[in-house]
């Protein structure tokens, strides 16, 4: 056995990888299938399908009410991803400044919210967040601040906290490891050739670091666009967006068929985003080498 | 025309916490020098040459650049450009673009900067690389683009961080050839922070041999290698041979007793040890002769003369090197050239008669 093995690296590396596949054929790339499948379906009364082929569930997505939706997500997700990088960008900077020691806490504090569930963390928000019994607009009211309670509660701006909340330390760590590997002496090279702090962050730093914020970025708008847990719990069952129209689907509508479109439809979007985000990489580091 | 001074330093002193890198330091650079901060590594000569580009600022003490007091100046307005250890070249920028930048920076306009980033490549031999990228260039090249990166500016003065640490011997002693020629020809001070003092010896006008943040000697190549005035240059710059001895008198001539009573003449001996002391003789191995006991040799007052027995022979090419076991137990390498290849070499175990002159023996403290 051992000697077969020692002189077929093939069936070395096919045994290496046997666990890993056999559970993503099983548990990812037949469901995957099954929803794809189920999308041309006609639905059953109860849930479920019936086996008749249609396309009607794909041409009622690009009906206003589902499109809307759907734009609306993608204004949530943008919104998430660009307050990510707005506060994560500095965020990671200030951490690659930090000596050695103090970074590795800095990343650990960073990584402590993922040891906790997430909707816990987003039922947290909802007890800050509430309008009438907040923890926020209570305070404030009684301090007398204000009068009225703010809108901070079942709304967009509820959601893109909560979503900013949750992908932060995502976002943070592939902009931190690209901070991270810029060579300080760039730094100081421009500095040294009268290059402003403005000049060097805009024609040294960033550039140099884009890679990283275009990952984190992806990292963030992909699940934020899919999001479904944030928006149910902080969105207050009046703002919704796609992921939760699709739960809705299978839960409450039993249209199991219209759900797998929509889930199709999202899915080919996010394939389109990851796959132009490693092509813009791929061609930046390809321009590098050149 | 007098001598103007490039770079002053004036009691300059950087600490970090409670480590002292540069202690007290004082120098004048004049216009047009080529000058070596020479010395091991935490010696304080990079920190140096940092406070004098503004990366660093002095604790205490006064920097001039030019006859214009620095103070606590940001790097990039002051009149220096740096040629960084491993470049630094910017790798998303094309050699064109690296070597603008500064110019860009100062918001020259388009058409001189093409006219001058021509120049500058044309000056380090460079011409139509403009359009590749760092990492498509060989480490010579790469070195060359910082080069013209930083001389474009016109700077007042040009700082260069062990700028040849990176590449092979060869290319090595290409460039250091290149870099005095191309210093005399632009006629901008070179503040060359080494660690190799064979690098320093070769390209410097003056040398500043460093130790724990102070000058331990200062002067041109010649003095530092042929007159170290302490143990630690004589140690660092080249090789040399150190003997224990006891400093019999300092005046009107110097002399020393060796290990067994053997007295020999020195021409110096450090200011400070009196007679009675005991002291280090230090001698260069290439100053050393050695004579068969049929031979005559030179004797009179300023010839030290001490037998021994050739201990280990070690070939190099140019010249032996020579292992002798003194007979008063001492052992000195000697370094003789081969001229003749013929000639019968030294036997081990062979009596040799080793002498050398008087003015090549130097005394330092212990």
């Amino acid at each position: 056995m051992e000697q077969t093995l020692r002189r077929n690296p093939a069936l070395r590396a096919w045994l290496l990888i046997a666990p890993a596949g056999l559970f993503l054929l099983i548990f990812f790339i037949l469901p995957l299938f099954i929803v794809i499948i189920y999308g041309f379906l006609e639905r059953g009364t109860y849930g479920g399908v019936v086996w008749q082929f249609t396309a009607e569930n794909f041409s009622r997505v690009f009906d206003s009410l589902y499109f809307s939706t759907f734009l609306r997500s993608l204004y949530i997700a943008v919104l998430t991803t660009l307050f990510c990088i707005l506060v994560g960008y500095p965020l990671a900077y200030f951490m690659t400044s930090r000596p050695p020691r103090q970074r590795n806490l800095l990343l650990l504090l960073l990584m402590i919210p993922f040891w906790t569930n997430f909707l816990i963390r987003t039922y947290a928000w909802l007890t800050l967040l509430r309008t009438n019994t907040g923890l926020i607009n209570v305070t404030l009211m009684n301090l007398g601040i204000i009068k009225e309670p703010l809108p901070l509660f079942g709304n967009d701006f509820a959601i893109v906290l909560g979503l900013v909340y949750g992908w932060l330390p995502v976002a943070v760590l592939p902009m931190y490891a690209s901070l991270d590997r810029l060579d300080r002496s760039l730094v100081e090279a421009a500095r040294d050739l009268y290059a402003s702090g403005g000049q060097v962050f805009r024609r040294v730093i960033w550039p140099l670091s884009l890679p990283g914020v275009v990952a984190g970025s992806m990292l963030v708008f992909i699940p934020s666009l899919g999001a479904f847990v944030t928006p149910a719990i902080l969105g207050g069952g009046k703002s919704l967006m796609i992921g939760n129209v699709i739960s809705n689907q299978f839960l409450a509508a039993h249209d199991w068929p219209f759900g797998s479109a929509l889930s199709t439809l999202m899915m080919v979007i996010m394939l389109f985003a990851t796959l132009l985000y490693f092509r813009s990489t791929a061609l930046k580091a390809k321009e590098e080498r050149a | 025309m007098p001598n103007t001074i490039a770079v002053e330093l004036r009691d300059v002193v950087k600490a970090f916490g409670s480590v002292v890198a540069v202690d007290n330091l004082s120098l004048s650079i004049p216009d047009g020098e080529f000058f070596s901060l020479l010395g091991p590594s935490g010696c304080g000569k990079t920190t140096t040459l940092r406070m004098i580009a503004g990366f660093e600022m002095p604790t205490s003490g006064e920097i001039d650049i030019a006859g214009e007091a620095q103070g606590y100046r940001p790097a990039h307005r002051r009149p220096v450009n740096t040629v960084f250890q491993h470049y630094a070249l910017f790798p998303h920028m094309t050699v064109y673009d690296n070597v603008a930048f500064g110019l860009q920076m100062q918001k020259v306009d388009k058409s001189a900067i093409a006219r001058r980033v021509a120049e500058s490549l044309d000056l380090v031999q460079l011409n139509g690389m403009d359009k590749r990228r760092p990492k498509q260039l060989s480490g010579g090249q790469q070195q060359r683009v910082a080069l013209a990166r930083a001389l474009i500016n016109r700077p007042k003065v040009l700082l260069l961080d062990e700028p040849l640490g990176a590449l092979d011997l060869k290319l090595r002693k290409e460039m250091q050839v290149e870099l005095k020629t191309l210093q005399q020809e632009v006629g901008i001070t070179f503040i060359y922070v080494t660690h190799d003092q064979e690098e320093a010896l070769t390209m410097s006008d003056r040398i500043a041999v460093m130790d724990q943040g102070r000058v331990q000697q200062l002067g041109v190549p010649e003095d530092i290698y042929e007159r170290p005035v302490s143990r630690f240059v004589a140690d660092f710059i080249g090789e040399t041979n150190f003997l224990h001895c006891m400093v019999m008198q300092t005046a009107p001539r110097g002399e020393v007793e060796l290990a067994g009573g053997i007295r020999v003449p020195v021409s110096w001996i450090r200011e400070g040890i009196s007679p009675g002391s005991q002291a280090l003789l230090s001698l260069r191995p290439e100053k050393i002769n050695l004579f068969e006991l049929s031979d005559t040799y030179p004797t009179g007052p300023d010839s030290a003369v001490v037998h021994g027995h050739v201990e280990r022979l070690v070939y190099v090419g140019t010249d032996t090197h020579h292992t002798i076991k003194l007979d008063n137990g001492a052992t000195v390498i000697a370094r003789v050239q081969n001229f003749h290849v013929e000639e019968e070499p030294w036997e081990i175990g062979e009596e040799v008669i080793v002498q050398w002159d008087a003015a090549h023996a130097r005394v330092f403290r212990e």
